[in-house]
């Protein structure tokens, strides 16, 4: 754009050329700020201070200590760190209190050339170490945590791992309960994620590869594999699309679950999510690639098909037969969920004959009063159902019961006694909330939970025919889905016979010999056959 | 990490398994009763026999051009122009063949299930759902079958099972007593709906070749269909008697009707249905597919989706006046879409393997 048209368009739009200028402005500031973080660290310390102070605006959080230690001179030595963010006792004690107390002597001793190492070899008491001499490191390393040392006279800075903030502490997961198996759940911080992982699985193979995501926050996020058991295809796939990301901000794991998936949209989950540490370690030892991001306890693994929606780790912890039953009852009550509004709709619109006369007459009997068709009936009530659920979530604790009260007396008696819903409905209604429970992923039940209305539709319009055709749609839609170059109905379409050990049902353990067949295609063999094994005996 | 599209042997075997019922479960029997009264079954069994050997005939077609989709040895036989003008035949013959699926679906409910919808939004639904389909490609489709297949045959067996208490020998005596003609002619109905239109599946590849294993797929599919359909003809003869079933427009759904278990569940005809529909679809899909990507190879387009949208509308359009009425179906059911299903089932295929043949043998001596 030229300088005249500038000129105008400021003058007919004063604000918007305002803003055109303070944008650009802010964005020379930006690229300033860039090329100072590229420079190098210089020797003089003072200088070296007025530039990190400079750098970080006079925050009130960034602590600098200076002090001096007296070698064979006098040398101006400064700790930076953050305050909340570092930990604070073990700078005192392994950077201070050392450096201060026993050093002296020793760089009395020896040549002034050895100063350097021996402060960061010997007088430094801290296992991670490094030294980097760009500004960029340095403000980096001091945002995670650590703390830089910086010493007057040398270009570099003496990075010491002293992270240390407030954690919550690895406690029981609340968005999935078991009764039988481990406890703990993931945390916020992403070190104390992957060292539960790593505490569980002894291997060498097991590999943590880290990534920096976000151009502002910069969170840490660890992709956890088993070499030799992850499919390498699959590794290096996770690999690109984290590293295509281009955001400001990772805030949670949905954004990355967000930004890697295969297909957007669709209700349907292609990436799986859980606070459980045994279920990542179990998916990591299937050949799937778990993603950790710092700030939540929610990790990722991929490739995600659609049985693993329906198992629980509490399936492998218990007998074989039970956990087969529970995933017929999960398979059922997903498909209730999603029929049986609908289905109500259809038989009592459409398809009378298809009750017994009894049942007809009660219904009609209930219906009697009703003034409206069923499906606005059914609408009233799924979406007064919805309306508690979301109520009851966001709800402050003291008022839960509140809500509990209002939803089971007002909703649901006054409703059928004023004549507005019908009991049947409310019997209906309350069903599909219960099954829709049973489904152990909260994130599967969200598109459950919106799909239901859209079958409630069909069957209002096309009655049994409607929800046929639906369905066959949605089977259609759910087997054009990917994850990660995986078919997302696995073992059932593409039917795979290996696989259905351990997707409907759930094989005793003697018999699961095999890893999933597309997902862990690096090495397929879990164990030999132990019956064999006391043959040989 | 864009794969190919890859369907394998096992399902090429469910989606004709799934074509060989689609439809002809509903309406074969009452063709078969009115020819051969009550030894529709015999024609039943001898139409899968003689599908057989139409198989070994596609077989040892698309042997010959193991990567080969119908459109491409077409013209790879028969030169350019002329190979062309046939390929529109096989579009257009599995064109017509999808509106008359969807007709038949319209007035199968409007007639039995749901007699006050409108019809047009009961083909409109039906159409969205195959380009959608369509649209998603073959893979998918594939893949559903294969999920919808037990299902398939969870309702099957009940309606096979659950009636068969009200069985009556009586109705399939005397035996043996028709004569050859209208078995003759039983037996060529049965394979004009059943396994005649099946040379469209010519226009899928499986697995990039067609191999002994997709051979076997198409013998294995074809004849477990045939089964099926052979044991819901006996049924029908066994608790209709031959003259209902001959009279019945559509005779396995008044057997459905029988369905159930006293006191419990009854008349669950509409689940039943289910069946019906599944089967329906796939066979209107794959007649979609086959004539949707045999345009657009003979266009030489790169995808061919981008028909897929145009060529619903029309589908819609024609299926709604592809037949005046029932009386003109029942008709050219039988006067016109035998020889029909005839010249694009067996005269052409064979015409197309005798050239090919003699080509081969012409190029082999020089």
């Amino acid at each position: 754009m030229s300088l005249s048209g500038k000129f105008f368009k400021a003058k007919s739009q004063p604000s918007q050329g305002q803003q055109n200028q303070s944008n650009q402005t802010s964005q020379n500031q930006d690229n300033q700020q860039k090329d100072f973080l590229k420079e190098s660290i210089q020797t003089n310390l003072d200088d070296n201070l007025t530039k990190l102070k400079n750098l970080l605006g006079n925050s009130s959080d960034v602590v600098s200590r200076t002090f001096i230690l007296s070698g064979k001179r006098s040398i101006h030595l400064a700790v930076i760190y953050i305050d909340g963010l570092a930990d604070s006792k073990s700078i005192q004690h392994f950077i201070l209190e050392s450096m201060m107390l026993k050093c002296e002597e020793k760089l009395q001793q020896s040549p002034r050339a050895e100063e350097f190492s021996i402060i960061k070899d010997f007088a430094i008491t801290i296992g991670e170490i490094k030294t980097v001499n760009t500004w960029e490191d340095v403000s980096n390393s001091i945002m995670s945590g650590d703390s830089a040392v910086l010493i007057d006279g040398y270009a570099v800075a003496i990075i010491t791992g002293t992270k240390g903030w407030q954690d919550r502490g690895v406690t029981e997961p609340t968005s999935q309960n078991i009764v039988r198996g481990p406890k703990d759940g993931f945390s916020e911080t992403l070190r104390t994620n992957t060292a539960l992982i790593r505490r569980r699985i002894r291997d060498v193979n097991l590999r943590v590869d880290s990534k920096n995501v976000g151009t502002v926050t910069k969170t840490d996020i660890a992709v956890m594999y088993i070499e030799g058991i992850a499919d390498p295809e699959i590794v290096k796939e996770v690999h690109s699309r984290i590293d295509k990301i281009n955001i400001d901000a990772i805030l949670e794991s949905g954004y990355i679950e967000e930004l890697i998936q295969d297909e957007t949209y669709t209700p349907f989950p292609t990436v799986y999510s859980t606070e459980r540490p045994d279920v990542i370690i179990a998916n990591i030892l299937e050949g799937r690639v778990g993603i950790i991001v710092d700030g939540t306890p929610f990790a990722l693994t991929v490739p995600a098909i659609f049985t693993e929606f329906f198992h629980a780790s509490e399936d492998y912890y218990q007998r074989a037969d039970f956990s087969t039953l529970v995933r017929i009852l999960r398979l059922s009550s997903f498909l209730l969920t999603l029929l049986v509004p609908a289905a109500y709709i259809a038989v009592t619109t459409f398809h009378q004959e298809m009750l017994p006369t009894r049942l007809l007459i009660s219904l009609a009997a209930a219906r009697e009063g009703v003034p409206f068709p069923a499906i606005v009936e059914v609408l009233i009530m799924e979406i007064t159902f919805e309306i508690l659920r979301e109520a009851g979530v966001r709800l402050p604790r003291a008022v839960g019961s509140a809500i509990s009260i209002v939803g089971a007396l007002v909703i649901g008696e006054a409703a059928v006694q004023a004549g507005l819903v019908s009991s049947a409905m409310v019997i209906v209604v309350s069903f599909t909330a219960i099954t829709s429970f049973v489904i152990p992923s909260y994130n599967f039940t969200m598109a459950v939970r919106m799909l239901r209305f859209l079958y409630i539709g069909l069957a209002a319009t096309f009655g049994l025919y409607g929800i046929i055709l639906g369905l066959m749609a949605l089977v259609l839609h759910m087997c054009s889905l990917r994850s990660f170059g995986v078919p997302y109905m696995e073992s059932f379409g593409p039917f795979n016979k290996q696989d259905q050990k351990d997707s409907l049902f759930r094989l005793p353990m003697k018999k699961m010999l095999t890893r999933p067949k597309l997902i862990g295609t690096a090495n397929n063999v879990r164990q030999t056959p132990v019956d064999q094994y006391e043959e040989k005996k | 990490m864009h794969q190919k599209v890859i369907i394998s042997s096992s399902q090429f075997a469910i989606l004709v398994l799934l074509n060989t019922i689609g439809t002809t479960i509903l309406i074969v029997p009452a063709g078969l009763a009115s020819e051969a009264k009550q030894d529709a079954w015999i024609p039943a069994i001898l139409g899968v026999g003689l599908g057989l050997v139409v198989i070994s005939l596609y077989n040892s077609l698309g042997g010959m051009f193991p990567q080969m989709t119908l459109v491409e040895y077409c013209e790879k036989i028969l030169g350019k122009w002329m190979g062309i003008t046939v390929s529109i035949g096989f579009i257009f013959f599995s064109f017509i063949g999808a509106t008359t699926l969807i007709w038949l679906i319209g007035n199968f409910l409007v007639t039995q299930i749901m007699p006050e919808s409108p019809v047009i939004t009961i083909h409109a639904f039906f159409v969205l759902i195959v380009i959608m389909g369509v649209r998603l490609g073959l893979e998918p489709i594939a893949r559903s079958a294969e999920i919808f297949l037990p299902w398939v045959g969870i309702f099957f067996l009940l309606l096979v099972l659950l009636p068969i208490s009200d069985s009556n020998l009586e109705n399939i005596q005397p035996m043996f007593d028709s004569e050859v003609k209208p078995i003759l002619r039983g037996a060529l109905s049965f394979l004009s709906v059943a396994t005649l239109p099946l040379i469209i599946f010519h226009m899928i590849v499986p697995n990039g070749q067609r191999s002994k294993d997709t051979n076997k797929a198409f013998y294995l599919g074809s004849l477990i269909g045939g089964v099926v359909l052979i044991s819901i003809t006996l049924l029908t003869l066994l608790v209709l008697g031959p003259g209902l079933t001959a009279r019945n427009l559509y005779p396995s759904f008044a057997l459905a009707k029988k369905v159930g278990i006293k006191g419990v569940v009854e008349r669950i005809e509409v689940i039943m249905a289910i069946l019906w529909f599944i089967t329906i679809y796939y066979k209107t899909s794959i007649y979609c597919y086959a004539s949707i990507k045999g345009l657009a190879q003979l266009l030489s387009l790169k995808d061919y989706r981008i028909l897929s949208l145009p060529f619903g509308m029309i589908l819609l359009a024609v299926s709604l006046i592809v037949y005046p009425d029932v009386v003109y179906e029942a008709e050219w059911d039988v006067k016109t879409w035998i020889p029909f299903t005839a010249t694009f089932g067996i005269i052409l295929p064979a015409f197309l393997y005798l050239v090919a043949v003699i080509k081969k043998r012409k190029k082999a001596k020089n």
